[in-house]
């Protein structure tokens, strides 16, 4: 799956609009979870919202492309969106608050047979409510709940629900739109082990997991994109940017996580100053330098760009630099080494 | 990349550069409430201005005094004509309009305490109280208050303008009672309420220096939809002939005016520019109800 | 039981409280008339020039209605049972006609006003305000200034303004009464569209308030139910738009069947005085005629009447609602 410099922004009704997401290339592979982590306000839901084509009226896709296995590449600007077609039986979305995803006043049965009359309109409801209840027993869900109306059941289980019928049609990418970050711990772990069994199962084949739980991240995910103003920063395995972070902005994200590992022992953890920028007039070239702690003059007014391939990269003028130099990719971690050493 | 998104123009109350001077603050205050505010507020006060200052810029006294024939066109001297009894429409509005409103802001007042009282003690205190409380609400709001209005005014031995006010007053205030409650409700579960309670202050002083002072801005919506809907209830009250006896408001000039045949003869000038005044009165006052909520939630503000 | 069952027992509860509340005001209010109100009508007809005998009558069928030498709750008892048999009294100003028959007589004209105009307004209204809400644009922000204008208006204002502007101005439709002056009512094509004509400007004033009252708050609702989450997560499942309007417009609706019973009451009494402004001779004329005339008796039934069916519409639309809310309707207490 390819997705290829998504550009969106919201409408507003003075000045300019914001630009939530501006330029996100990934890549993902079949068999992989994507975690998107990063900040509120980085963009991350409102790439989920371009993804699923489930954005408030006010959001504008500018540019982006999307191409999935043998399939022709869908021109997102242009459709608005992942068309209708596509929603549900190729690529899912799994929202943040399923406390209210389910429409109050169907059972859910019916709402799960419309889900899959959309897409199979010959299906008929006995056949529609055997698949999904066959779906629910096998992950875990008793398959009564289908009588029941959404406010008859739990929050976590309502969240389960909502995945089973997100999923119902195996699609190949399901978009969890932070899905853990309402529930309670035992919750959230019941989650997780449904989405393993779906992947194990092959009913989904990739996910795309955003949070800001990075610890979460790092126990699931295959791989780890960070995305900052509306941009994704660094890309790279789930080790490599835990461990070895090439971004200062990543660095700064990994850093603030606390891990009882002797490893870390004698890193420094430090935080940031000042605040994410405004989106509706972002800094000028690399968006992170007005709070970067090894800004160079070059980065206030020319956009860093991307050397690497599409599933391995980050952009920061230090990666650059080091490329030139003949160094490995190790970004700006050469500088901290260096300022480690150097200290008293 | 900015080739993809339309031109951002810089933003120019972001721009530190701007001179702060009386007229660009006052700009600044201008559109930070909607033109609808703006709008309704004028309106308003334009009324307001009307009953209450009209009645010594004309310089009549009385507004029963017969000026001229009956039923006579507008003319240089009575701008509205003549009425049945041949007074000068004219005065008549303006007096008119003051007497409504005066009945309207006293029904105002009184439903407006009774709601709050009662939505305040049933918020606050909860469980039996409040299912009680609620209970004679909704017995109250299903009885259709017109009716009542309509006894009540009967069994009176006068009908004078604090009588009408009062007799409105009591039956319309259902409405701000359950609006207040729900909020004292959510209210009573602050922390500061129970910061309050700790420190031993008794409950009549937690409802009203704890609870209160968050509902202001609920109790002055409340207030005006009470108030419009006093000044209708009067109108339709004198409609029927059970309006003031001693006193014109705009629902005893429609009242004479219907009785007397204004409309089959004609003489739009006894029943128009009531009806029209009514209808004005109302609309102001809901729509600047609707836009206060962004006065008091300064998040609801344009810029 | 289950818990629609113990909806509607509740529900029922209520409003027979309401009920006798309602029959308590009805039968004690006009008894706070001070003096004797008997002596004071009695003497009003005398000045009216009524003669001695139709007065003696009137005096002694007064005393035996008001029953004044009886103690208080024996009366209201004697009334409750007259009422439940149908018998609410005689009329003063029109003797020997009795209540029930003047209101029998009046009563179609304001149910063909009343019943078109609710249903009429509830279906169109809250149509319009869906389709405002999903479509936006010009057709919303025009729509809205005018349901805006409409709904804050008073129905009595509005028919005034429509009475004078159709009916005099342009003498488009007749401005009053029920049907032509002279002419008797009857089953003939003639009649009936003679009563027609009569009827467009009251049905119009008051079907097109209740239409813009109807489509504000149906916007209102809509709007909210459009930035859901379950639409956000219906659309990210590929459920289609018109799929997606039926879930909006139903859940819409549910906040709607509750206003409803409100807004009966006040067209209720709106309706009253659009009936007085065009001569229409339904209750409310009969209730402004009652009025002038102190004609206590005429006024009391009147009120009772309304008063019970404001509190039978309300609670039937209660039930409605109980039945189509299936979170009311599907649970069993005890879950």
């Amino acid at each position: 799956m390819q997705v290829r410099d998504v550009r969106a922004y919201y409408e507003t009704r003075h000045g300019p609009p914001i630009r939530a997401v501006d330029g996100v290339t990934l890549d993902l592979e079949h068999g992989e979870i994507l975690g998107i982590v990063g900040e509120s306000g980085c963009g991350k839901s409102t790439l989920a919202a371009v993804l699923s084509a489930s954005g408030p009226p006010n959001l504008q896709i500018a540019s982006g492309h999307l191409t999935l296995d043998d399939r022709e590449t869908v021109d997102l600007a242009r459709s608005g969106g992942t068309p209708r077609e596509w929603r549900g039986n190729v690529v899912s979305l799994l929202p943040q608050r399923a406390l209210n995803s389910l429409n109050p006043t169907a059972r859910i049965g019916d709402y799960a047979y419309d889900v899959v009359r959309a897409h199979n309109e010959k299906m008929r409801k006995r056949e529609a409510l055997e698949l999904a209840g066959g779906r629910m027993e096998q992950l875990g869900l008793p398959s009564r709940v289908l009588d029941h109306y959404p406010h008859q059941l739990s929050g976590g289980m309502r969240q389960r629900v909502v995945t089973v019928i997100a999923t119902l049609l195996n699609p190949t990418v399901l978009i969890a739109d932070e899905p853990t970050s309402a529930l309670d711990v035992s919750s959230q772990k019941a989650l997780i082990l449904m989405l393993d069994k779906m992947m194990e199962e092959g009913m989904i084949s990739r996910i795309i997991f955003i949070t800001h739980d990075l610890a979460l991240l790092s126990n699931i995910a295959n791989r780890v994109a960070v995305m900052y103003a509306g941009e994704i920063v660094e890309v790279g395995t789930t080790r490599e940017v835990v461990r070895r972070p090439e971004h200062p902005y990543s660095k700064a994200l990994i850093g603030s996580t606390l891990e009882p590992d002797p490893e870390q022992r004698g890193q420094v953890i430090y935080g940031l100053e000042g605040s994410s920028p405004d989106m509706r007039n972002p800094p000028p070239g690399c968006r992170f330098h007005p709070r970067c702690p090894y800004v160079m003059d070059v980065c206030t007014h020319e956009v860093p760009p991307r050397m690497d391939p599409e599933h391995n990269y980050a952009t920061c003028w230090w990666v650059k630099k080091e490329a030139e130099q003949g160094h490995e990719t190790g970004g700006v971690n050469r500088v901290t080494d260096e300022r480690i050493a150097a200290a008293p | 990349m900015s080739t993809v998104f339309p031109s951002a123009a810089p933003d120019a109350a972001l721009d530190p550069d701007a001179k702060s001077s009386i007229l660009g603050r006052l700009h600044r205050l201008a559109t930070q409430f909607s033109p609808r505010f703006w709008f309704a507020l004028a309106l308003t006060l334009a009324v307001l201005f009307f009953g209450f200052v009209g009645p010594y810029l004309t310089g009549v006294e009385d507004p029963d005094q017969i000026v001229g024939g009956l039923y006579m066109d507008p003319s240089a001297d009575a701008w509205l004509g003549t009425d049945n009894f041949g007074q000068d429409v004219f005065t008549q509005l303006i007096y008119g309009t003051r007497t409504s409103l005066i009945i309207g802001i006293i029904a105002g007042l009184v439903a407006t305490f009774i709601g709050v009282v009662i939505g305040i003690s049933a918020g606050f205190y909860g469980g039996i109280v409040e299912e009680a409380l609620m209970g004679v609400t909704n017995v109250v709001i299903t009885i259709p208050s017109i009716v009542v209005l309509i006894l009540l005014s009967i069994a009176i031995d006068s009908r004078s303008i604090f009588a009408i006010a009062i007799i409105i007053g009591i039956t319309s205030w259902p409405w701000t009672a359950r609006a207040v409650r729900a909020q004292a409700s959510s209210v009573r579960t602050r922390e500061h309420v129970d910061l309050a309670r700790l420190t031993g202050a008794n409950t009549f002083s937690l409802m009203v220096f704890e609870v209160l002072p968050y509902m202001l801005s609920y109790i002055v919506m409340a207030f005006v939809l009470q108030l419009t809907s006093s000044i209708l209830q009067e109108a339709a009250l004198s409609m029927l002939g059970l309006g003031p006896s001693d006193s014109i408001s705009l629902g005893v000039m429609l009242f004479w005016a219907l009785l007397w045949e204004s409309i089959r003869t004609g003489a739009w000038w006894a029943f128009v520019p009531p009806a029209i005044f009514l209808t004005l009165i109302a609309f102001a006052l809901l729509l600047l109800q609707s836009s206060l909520d962004e006065v008091f939630n300064p998040r609801l503000r344009e810029s | 039981m289950s818990q629609f069952q113990f909806y509607v027992a509740k529900k029922a509860g209520w409003f027979l409280v309401a009920f006798v509340i309602a029959l308590a005001l009805n039968f004690y209010l006009p008894r706070m008339i001070p003096g004797n109100p008997v002596d004071a009508i009695v003497s009003q007809m005398a000045a009216g020039g009524a003669d001695a005998a139709s007065m003696e009558a009137i005096y002694e069928t007064y005393i035996q209605e008001f029953g004044l030498d009886k103690p208080l709750l024996l009366q209201f008892f004697a009334y409750v049972g007259n009422v439940f048999q149908g018998d609410l009294g005689t009329s003063f100003a029109l003797y020997p006609a009795d209540v029930r028959g003047l209101i029998a007589d009046a009563l179609p004209w304001t149910i063909a006003l009343q019943l078109p105009a609710i249903l009429v307004g509830w279906i169109l209204g809250n149509a319009l305000g869906a389709i405002a809400a999903y479509k936006g644009g010009w057709f919303d922000r025009g729509g809205f200034i005018a349901s805006l204008f409409l709904s804050s208006m008073p129905y009595y204002a509005f028919a005034i303004l429509l009475l004078y502007l159709v009916a005099v101005r342009w003498d488009l439709l007749p401005a009053a009464g029920g049907y032509s002056f002279g002419t008797e009512p009857s089953f003939s094509w003639s009649f009936i569209t003679d009563a027609a004509d009569h009827y467009w400007l009251p049905f119009l004033s008051l079907v097109l308030i209740f239409v813009g009252g109807q489509a504000i708050g149906m916007r209102s609702m809509a709007i909210y139910e459009l930035s859901s989450d379950y639409v956000e997560f219906s659309r990210g499942v590929g459920i289609s738009d018109s799929r997606i309007v039926r879930y909006i417009f139903r859940n819409a609706m549910l906040p709607q069947v509750t206003g409803l019973a409100l807004s009966i009451g006040s067209l209720v009494g709106g309706a009253l005085i659009t009936e007085v402004v065009f001569s229409y001779p339904g209750i409310g004329s009969l209730l402004f005629g009652a009025i002038r005339q102190n004609d206590y008796p005429v006024i009391q039934g009147i009120t009772l009447l309304i008063m019970a069916t404001v509190l039978a519409a309300n609670f039937l639309v209660d039930i409605a609602y109980g039945f189509i809310d299936p979170r009311i309707r599907a649970a069993q207490t005890g879950t």
